[in-house]
């Protein structure tokens, strides 16, 4: 029951995704079709490895809280600098992705 | 990204929606604190209160920062918090512009923010002594090459924090544009009023679904993002400052 449930929202989810993905492999040419690639594949592993990233970064400032409650405001702030450092690396990626999908060369 | 992006409510074609919405931004700022200033008094109330309020956990911050001398870099540092964080609430407002989403305004912040702490290094020890430091505590041999890479990581500041800004802002607007987009009419919406069987068992309860997700989840996602870039932004503009000035006082 679960499968099929998480099945069908996976499918009702991908439905317009897939229209989309038909309509600019249809009307664009090869490095079009490069681009979009290149622009799912890098956002997809940058997203990825940014998790483990912050979640390792997450992990270890909520292990430093439990240890020393008196400390959390000051290990607060260096976890939201870090994981904004660890987040910008994604965002250049970001933007060289929204480069590729929406400036024509 | 013309497909999926609404144009903004408020449109005057000669000016670029960013410059606009700024002004805009100004507008609510000028205002905001006009009201909040026009009868100072020693035991505040209303709008003065909230301001004194939001003055003093930058004033916190700036203490907690730079140390005793911080105080002086509040004009600067909470002009720039608030700017910041008047677009970026803006731009949660459907139809509305979020000036932050345009690399050219979080460039100008940046821009500022990398001069400010260069003239505030400078004049506080001399440009020669400041130069210096770049070439940082390393053998003699070293500085020249020590001496560049300092320069291509002060150069890479700007980039970085006008970068991060605008990119969490754009992709938070790309995000919100395409569920709203999916949810809308031209998607699950229009697909359940379109009459067809699958319509009406698969696309309304998605349209639901998607409507939930957005207000329980993206909406308060974005409000805490909106509120963590400007932390962010004005937490490295005070370390920044902070590094310019104890380097005075190391020597």
């Amino acid at each position: 029951m679960q499968r099929i449930l998480t099945v069908s929202v996976l499918a009702i989810l991908a439905v317009p995704g897939m229209a989309w993905a038909a309509d600019a492999a249809g009307s664009g040419d090869m490095a079009k079709a490069f681009a979009v690639l290149a622009a799912g594949l890098g956002f997809g592993l940058a997203a990825g490895l940014c998790g483990l990233g912050q979640g390792r970064a997450a992990g270890s400032a909520v292990d430093a809280m439990a240890r020393q409650p008196g400390a959390i405001a000051r290990i607060q702030t260096a976890m939201l600098l870090g994981l904004a450092f660890i987040e910008s690396l994604v965002l250049f990626v970001f933007v060289i992705a929204v480069i590729l999908l929406f400036v024509k060369s | 990204m013309e497909l999926i992006e609404h144009p903004p409510i408020l449109h005057i074609p000669a000016i670029p929606d960013h410059i606009l919405y700024t002004w805009i931004v100004m507008g609510i700022l000028v205002v905001i604190s006009l009201v909040a200033t026009r009868r100072v008094a020693l035991v505040p109330t209303g709008g003065q209160n909230f301001m004194e309020l939001v003055l003093d956990q930058f004033l916190k911050e700036l203490d907690e920062t730079i140390g005793h001398e911080g105080r002086r870099y509040l004009p600067l540092i909470a002009t720039l918090g608030l700017f910041i964080l008047t677009s970026n609430l803006m731009g949660l407002i459907p139809g509305l512009v979020a000036p932050t989403a345009n690399l050219n305004t979080t460039a100008a912040c940046a821009l500022i923010v990398f001069i400010t702490y260069h003239v505030i290094g400078v004049r506080k020890q001399g440009f020669i002594p400041y130069m210096k430091h770049f070439a940082g505590p390393v053998p003699t041999v070293l500085k020249p090459l020590m001496f560049v890479i300092e320069i291509i990581s002060h150069c890479a500041r700007p980039l970085s924090l006008s970068l991060r800004l605008f990119g969490n802002m754009m992709a938070g607007h790309i995000l919100l544009a395409i569920f709203f987009f999916m949810m809308g009419f031209d998607g699950m919406l229009g697909w359940a009023l379109s009459g067809s069987l699958g319509g009406i068992v698969v696309g309304a309860p998605a349209a639901i679904i998607m409507v939930v997700f957005v207000v329980g989840f993206l909406l308060p996602l974005k409000i805490l993002v909106a509120f963590i870039q400007t932390f962010i932004f004005c937490k490295l503009a005070m370390l920044y400052i902070a590094a310019a000035v104890e380097e005075a006082e190391h020597h």
